[in-house]
């Protein structure tokens, strides 16, 4: 059993974002939050299932540097081999890295590719989707349970307000994560270093095809909110928001 | 402008999101709406196409594309769900797409989308080539609009299927039923830490309501899944929603519509603001002892 996960890189929203009418200008890269749970179950299946764990980072030129981190972190919980991906441009569409993307997948023979289920800056489409219609294989996302046996993979899939199902897919497949069964393991400082100094990264290349059909027009921040906004020393606010909350009559 | 709407079916039941696709595709043009399982669809107002392929599966983009195939539109419209985006993930790997749509409009035979992307702090404006995918992020069209009287066709399509339904799980017996509550106390990542949530816990009990907390706070384990609000958990509708380091992802904010929405944030930019009555900037863990203090004080008083 092989498992591929992708990680890849988003802009912190922790940190301002430059918004400017034709470019979103990040102030420092993270990974993207969904990928980190699509790693961790990776991992968890490689406990279940023994399965052989490989994670494809995902960089652009503004970012390469970055990536190593992420991965190192996947080494450190136990992934088995180490891919990145320097796209050769900083801006793309979802449909052109599927396409590519499917090109390097299809000759590595892996049973399951794990992918978030969406980035934090995706309005283009969504990869896990697209990814699987390339490779001809079958497809499900919003996932936050994978079990897999005898060649067939069991998934529980959010349906929203609380409601689950399961479905049942053949391998191979490619399934989008929301969440991991459990929570993201925590690695110390010291175990990621040693990690990140062992850990060998192999680089692969891909080129992306240009799709027409999507323009951006613009980029901008969304309109300040019409309301005050309570700033303040901790006294003064709790005071205001004491007020806000008596004229709710909740006090 | 011809619009094919992908209606959403879930354990028998038509979705309300299938409703606001509708009043989306009327403004736009001429609409159709394609279900995939049984339901009652009487009261979906147009043309509805039903195909009953069992109940919503990935696989169904199969039967969608037949019936792009016959009806030729020029717009398809799917809902920002979990199903909705299975589907149009699939067919999109051949077809312009935009995501997490709030509007949509056509222009000169080509369509204007606004979309709410990081995190909901940017606004990306996109121009689309038709035929276009769109998905429709819930909430930004009037159910009520999409509502009237169907004028039922039945299909029958034949298409592979790879992969298959097995079945529903509920969600367990709630400890406390969130979407009930009157007084929500909900907190975020920016708790910092799982012992900070008792401060919450007791706010909570002093206000006489319950805790629930953002998907992040629920994913580390440090609150039951039940007390999750947005898409994937529940809707809050009573009087207070008092969110404590929640940033306002759209997914988050899809499943509050409490009537009064207070948020304590330290970023004056955090989009949880834009729904709030009253925003308050300041750090959580510093403000929740003295005003845990001060309402003891009036209590007692
Ligand atoms: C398919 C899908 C389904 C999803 N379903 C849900 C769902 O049902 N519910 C849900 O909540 N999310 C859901 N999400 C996740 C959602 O996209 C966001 O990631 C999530 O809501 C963010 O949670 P948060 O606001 O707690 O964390 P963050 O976005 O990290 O925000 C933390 C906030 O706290 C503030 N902060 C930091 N420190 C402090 C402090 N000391 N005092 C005050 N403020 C502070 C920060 O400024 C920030 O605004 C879903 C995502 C996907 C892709
Ligand atoms: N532009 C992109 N470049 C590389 N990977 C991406 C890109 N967009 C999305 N992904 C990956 O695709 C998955 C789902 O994100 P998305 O579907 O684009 O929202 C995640 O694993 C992302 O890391």
């Amino acid at each position: 059993m092989r498992i591929c996960a992708v990680l890849r890189l988003v802009p912190d929203l922790v940190e301002e974002l430059e918004v400017e009418e034709n470019e979103v200008i990040p102030f420092r890269y993270m990974p993207n939050e969904r990928d980190e749970h699509a790693v961790e179950e990776a991992l968890i299946l490689k406990e279940k299932t023994g399965a052989e764990v490989e994670v494809l980072g995902i960089a652009d030129p503004d970012n390469e540097a970055d990536i190593d981190e992420g991965l190192g972190m996947a080494a450190a919980k136990g992934a088995d081999k180490l891919y990145k991906v320097i796209l050769d441009r900083p801006s793309y569409k979802r449909a052109e890295l599927a396409k590519a993307l499917a090109e390097f997948l299809s000759d590595k023979n892996y049973d399951l590719i794990l992918t978030g289920i969406q980035a934090i800056d995706s309005f283009a489409g969504n990869l896990g989707g697209m990814l699987a219609k390339n490779l001809g294989i079958p497809y499900i996302g919003g996932v936050v349970e994978v079990n897999i046996s005898d060649g067939e993979v069991v998934v529980k899939k959010e349906l929203g307000g609380g409601l689950l199902a399961e479905y049942r897919l053949s391998t191979p497949a490619v399934v989008s994560i929301v969440s991991a069964e459990r929570p993201l393991k925590f690695v110390p400082f010291t175990k990621l270093r040693q990690a990140m100094k062992k850990a060998e990264i192999e680089e692969v290349e891909l080129e992306l095809p240009e799709f027409e059909g999507i323009e951006v027009v613009r980029y901008e921040v969304p309109p300040e909110p019409e309301i005050t906004l309570i700033e303040g020393d901790v006294e003064e606010v709790a005071d205001k928001l004491i007020e806000a909350l008596k004229e709710i009559s909740v006090l | 402008m011809k619009v094919l709407v992908f209606g959403e079916v879930i354990d028998g039941e038509v979705q309300n999101i299938t409703y606001e696709l509708v009043a989306c595709a009327k403004k736009l043009g001429e609409p159709v709406t394609l279900i995939t399982s049984d339901a009652d669809v009487s009261n979906i107002d147009g043309r509805v196409i039903k195909v009953n392929a069992g109940e919503i599966s990935p696989w169904h983009y199969r039967i969608v594309e037949k019936v792009i195939e016959k009806e030729k539109p020029d717009v398809i419209l799917f809902g920002n769900t979990s199903c909705g985006v299975d589907i149009a993930s699939q067919l999109s790997a051949n077809m312009p797409v935009a995501t997490s749509a709030y509007e949509v409009e056509s222009e000169d035979g080509s369509i204007k989308v606004k979309s709410l992307s990081y995190g909901g702090k940017v606004i990306v404006e996109l121009k689309l080539e038709t035929p276009a995918i769109v998905v429709l992020n819930s909430g930004s069209y009037d159910a009520e609009e999409g509502k009237g009287k169907a004028s039922v066709e039945e299909l029958e399509i034949e298409v592979e299927k790879d992969s298959e339904f097995i079945g529903y799980i509920k969600p367990a017996e709630e400890d406390v039923d969130i979407s009930k509550a009157e007084i929500v106390v909900s907190v975020g990542r920016g708790i910092g830490d799982e012992a900070n949530i008792e401060m919450a816990e007791e706010l909570a009990e002093l206000l006489g309501g319950v805790v629930a907390g953002s998907r992040p706070v629920i994913d580390q384990g440090w609150l039951p899944k039940t007390r999750q609000v947005g898409r994937s958990g529940k809707t809050v509708t009573g009087k207070l929603y008092l969110a404590l380091g929640i940033s306002g992802a759209t997914e988050h904010v899809e499943g509050v519509k409490a009537k009064n929405v207070l948020a304590v944030n330290t970023d004056k930019t955090a989009p949880i603001f834009r729904i709030s009555r009253y925003g308050v900037v300041a750090d959580v863990n510093e403000l929740l002892p003295v005003l845990i203090d001060k309402i003891k004080e009036i209590k007692e008083g």
